[in-house]
């Protein structure tokens, strides 16, 4: 069930954002990425939504509000890192830093909050990993 | 201060991972979480849709694109939160980042972009970390089997 559900991850996060890149490469205005963006959420949350609805599930205080703040920290990113390229700092310093930086800070989180213990295999794993997101970053 | 926008965008993605594993914690709902998740910022987007000085029009090849690429980040994040209920939370979070070589590899291939060194050095370490970290996953689960306390 993990490989699947890393291979799921893999796959359909990956191709997410592609969508921009096409709306890039369609030359059309800066404009359209707002209904873009609101269609893209939109779909996300229909195939969520739907098959919850059909079993009659609700959604709890928890859900809402973790959910919520899940939501204000994305945009906080993004805005983060929108605001970073605006102040003049390159992009091949703008998403290592963020990306690898929030990988660090999940990992540390990860041991010292949830106290997650990883393995040798896991460990060099997570570190070349870091390299391979930093120099992806940087290219 | 540029660089300490960069710094607070690092912060604010590594309390998102951190946030995803808490709730998990507080057994919310899988589908739940993800749902009020994308509710949100649909909600933000919208709002700055109808904001905009000039209508947008919109080639339907748009909407199609939108609404998949949507499906799939919704199906992701399921499955990033489903993950961390069985695994680890920064391997989860490592390979929701890691997927960002998919849209390079494919980039590639559609759009003839250049192969840099970079690029391929960064391609070869993705393909043994996941390597390492499925290793890593299956020496997990065999100590596991011979020892149940550590599953605990």
């Amino acid at each position: 069930m993990w490989f699947l559900l890393m291979l799921v991850i893999l796959l359909t996060n990956g191709m997410s954002s592609f969508g921009l890149k096409m709306l890039a490469a369609w030359g059309l205005p800066a404009s359209v990425k707002y209904p873009y963006l609101t269609l893209w959420y939109t779909g996300g949350l229909v195939v969520i939504a739907l098959p919850m609805l059909f079993k009659g599930m609700r959604l709890g205080k928890t859900e809402i509000g973790w959910g919520a703040l899940a939501g204000v920290l994305s945009i906080g990113g993004q805005v983060a890192m929108a605001a970073a390229l605006t102040a003049g700092v390159p992009g091949h310093v703008v998403f290592p830093i963020a990306i690898g930086g929030s990988i660090f800070l999940v990992a540390l989180s990860a041991r010292l909050v949830f106290g997650e213990r990883m393995n040798t295999p896991t460990v060099l794993g997570v570190l070349l990993g870091l390299v391979a997101v930093v120099l992806l970053g940087l290219s | 201060m540029g660089l300490f926008f960069c710094f607070l965008g690092a912060i604010s993605f590594g309390l998102l991972g951190t946030a995803f594993k808490a709730a998990e914690r507080r057994k919310a709902n899988a589908a739940g979480l993800v749902i009020a998740c994308f509710a949100w910022p649909a909600l933000i987007m919208l709002t700055r849709t109808l904001l905009l000085k000039s209508s947008v029009h919109l080639p339907g090849k748009v909407y199609v694109i939108a609404v998949v690429f949507g499906m799939c980040a919704a199906i992701a994040s399921l499955a990033f939160q489903l993950s961390i209920s069985i695994g680890k939370v920064t391997v989860g979070w490592l390979m929701m980042n890691l997927s960002a070589g998919i849209p390079a590899i494919v980039s590639i291939w559609v759009y003839h972009e250049r192969l840099t060194l970079f690029k391929g050095v960064a391609f070869a370490l993705i393909v043994i970390s996941i390597g390492l970290l499925c290793y890593g996953q299956v020496m997990e689960r065999r100590a596991v089997t011979e020892d149940p306390a550590r599953g605990e």
